[in-house]
């Protein structure tokens, strides 16, 4: 008998909920909520931790600019060669890659030039490239874009071709071979790859020259000896490591994961105070309800039963409708309103999709931090009251 | 069979101040009497009552019931006491307002998670016994007085008790009803069950079948 569900009693909890209607209602809309907010953030930032991972592995490990005065310029290719020849450099490859603004849709493109004979210096490049045809079938010069260049485009009519505007105005049309899928999106949707030549065409920047090379290491914990060999070399160079990038996504980062511990915080201060109204007392009313309950042979124990069936009952409902509501918002709908304040430079990024990152972890934590604090606030004030005289309750 | 020795019980009321509602109380039931407690308001009564329920504790002395010491029992076990024992039919008959008859009178069954048949049966027959059967769906605080206590009674009688405490069950109904109520305890004293009733309603004196009338007046026994 001990062991066995009492069916009575959560019948008892069930009606007990029916019967305080509003209140209920209440107290599920702000749990629903509350749940529902903490989840949200959490999918939102765990997905943006993916991109940014992903993102960051992909960095090459030392970029060297040319520079006069603080001012980009191009780079001479001929460099490469120079560059391998120092002890400890496993490969240099010159970057042909910049900026195109598209003025009618108002966002800059990322134009990537690649050869196909070449050894990428990233993965998701070398995967491209394998698809990747230089030309069409009639030779002219043809491109792939990322899905959100893709979307961008066709909005704007061009769905088999796109138009460059040279620097000398005249235009490099250049045809679409297909859209690639993107694996982490902040950091390819925006992306258009073609082969260097036509790059260079549209650019303007001749054969001898690169945007800038990028220097792979054999030992990761030589990057900085080797930078600053290639800072010898080329006094007048930018040279930027790895570490230097990551430390300036992180702060990206770090500015987003502030602002959701903010949110995180608002969240748990509106629980608190719902908390803080449960314990400072029950109503003289459910006093009176616990005082009959005692009077007529219940125990303390059932009644803390009882008052956990209630709890339990309100708060995992209501904790299941806000993480299914955080699973469609985030993921269906892409987190309308949320999504901007943490993906601050979307304007970028025409179409930053949340990529699906699920972690039982997330509902693990946000259960924690909701459904046991919620059913500890109801059960210890009930327990105040069960343990008092209930001749005293019910006088 | 109930048993009150030498009970005092005091109040506290404010910080230190203690109020005295039983000094010295004497008193033995025995099992299958019909007890009526009578005595202006405020002389005690309902302090009985609840010393007998275990619903509070004598501030000294011993309340023995079935040989068994009520006053030490512990909080738990005064519950089984009252779960197994006692029938409390309340002055304001303390229904659940927002909860059907038929909830309200399953109360004192549901600790007991019973079968389904079980539990259907026993409130069968107190419903219809105390003919509150036809109203069994209606919230409680839409019921008459009448019937208000007769789901007090019926769940009072739901787990069979041995015992039936009734404190001033006639100070809400119409005389007609009160006179209904006595029959209703003239049918239980016919069951054998023990029974104290704290009244000063007139129409409880002389009664054929109450074995008993005891004057309380300040906290004392007067006869
Ligand atoms: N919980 C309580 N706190 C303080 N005083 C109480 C309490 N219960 C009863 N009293 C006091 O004890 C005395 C007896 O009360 P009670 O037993 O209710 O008498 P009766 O039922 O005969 O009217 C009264 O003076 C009453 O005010
Ligand atoms: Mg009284």
């Amino acid at each position: 008998m001990k062991n066995k569900i009492n069916f009575y009693l959560m019948e008892f909890a069930i009606n007990a909920l029916l019967r305080q209607k509003y209140k209920s209602i209440f107290i599920s809309v702000v749990f629903v909520l509350l749940t529902f907010l903490l989840t949200s953030v959490f999918f939102i930032s765990n997905s943006i931790k993916y991109e940014l991972n992903a993102t960051l592995d992909a960095l090459p490990q030392i970029i060297i600019q040319a520079t006069k005065g603080g001012k980009h310029y191009d780079i001479e290719t001929k460099e490469v060669s120079n560059i391998l020849q120092i002890e400890g450099v496993s490969d240099a490859v010159a970057r042909v890659w910049g900026y195109y603004y598209f003025q009618n849709a108002g966002v800059s493109f990322s134009l990537v030039g690649i050869d196909a004979y070449e050894t990428q210096y990233k993965d998701s490049l070398t995967k491209i490239a394998h698809k990747y045809e230089f030309e069409t079938e009639e030779g002219k010069p043809s491109m792939m874009i990322g899905e959100g260049v893709s979307k961008i485009m066709k909005k704007n009519y061009y769905k088999n071709y796109f138009n460059f505007i040279k620097n000398d105005g005249s235009l490099k049309r250049v045809e679409i071979a297909a859209a690639f899928e993107s694996e982490t999106e902040l950091e390819s949707n925006d992306m258009i790859v073609m082969s260097k030549d036509t790059l260079r065409d549209i650019f303007d920047m001749p054969d001898s020259q690169a945007t800038d090379i990028v220097v792979k290491v054999a030992n990761p914990n030589e990057i900085a000896t080797i930078a600053s060999k290639l800072q010898f070399m080329y006094p007048t160079a930018h040279i930027v490591t790895k570490e230097d990038l990551s430390v300036r996504y992180q702060n990206i980062f770090n500015y987003k994961s502030g602002f959701f511990l903010a949110l995180f915080v608002i969240a748990l201060f509106t629980f608190f105070i719902i908390i803080y109204d449960k314990v400072s007392g029950l109503s003289s009313e459910e006093k009176r309800e616990v005082g009959i309950l005692k009077a007529l042979g219940w125990r303390i124990d059932d009644v803390l039963k009882e008052k956990f069936y209630e709890s339990f009952i309100i708060s995992f409902f209501s904790y299941i409708v806000g993480v299914a509501l955080a699973f469609a918002f985030v993921y269906l709908f892409e987190a309308p309103l949320l999504r901007d304040i943490f993906i601050g430079y979307s304007e970028l990024k025409p179409s930053f999709e949340l990529s699906f990152v699920f972690d039982f972890q997330t509902l693990f934590l946000v259960f924690f931090l909701s459904v046991p604090i919620y059913i500890a606030a109801t059960i210890i004030p009930s327990w105040r009251v069960a343990t008092l005289e209930s001749d005293e309750v019910i006088r | 069979m109930i048993e009150l020795k030498n009970v005092t019980k005091s109040y506290l009321v404010g910080k230190t101040q203690r109020v005295t509602a039983l000094k010295d109380v004497n008193l033995n039931i025995k099992e299958g009497e019909v007890i009526v407690l009578k005595g202006a308001s405020g002389s005690g009564k309902s302090s009985i009552l609840s010393l007998i329920a275990a619903l509070s504790k004598p501030t000294s002395g011993e309340i023995i019931v079935d040989e068994k010491k009520i006053s030490k029992l512990s909080d738990n076990f005064a519950s089984l006491y009252r779960r197994d024992n006692i029938g409390f039919i309340f002055q304001k008959y303390n229904l659940v307002p927002n909860l059907s008859a038929r909830d309200n009178i399953l109360l004192p069954l549901v600790p007991l998670n019973l079968s389904a048949k079980e539990a259907q049966e026993k409130l069968r027959s107190v419903m219809e016994m105390f003919e509150i059967a036809h109203k069994a769906e209606t919230i409680v605080k839409n019921l008459s007085g009448g019937e208000q206590q007769r789901v007090a009674i019926a769940r009072a009688n739901v787990n069979n008790p041995k015992i039936i405490i009734a404190d001033e069950p006639t100070a809400n109904l119409d005389e007609k009803l009160s006179l209904a109520f006595i029959e209703i305890l003239r049918e239980l004293k016919s069951l054998n069950k023990t029974i104290v009733i704290a009244t000063h309603d007139p129409l409880f004196f002389g009664l054929d079948f109450v074995d008993r009338e005891i004057e309380i007046h300040n906290g004392s026994i007067v006869r």
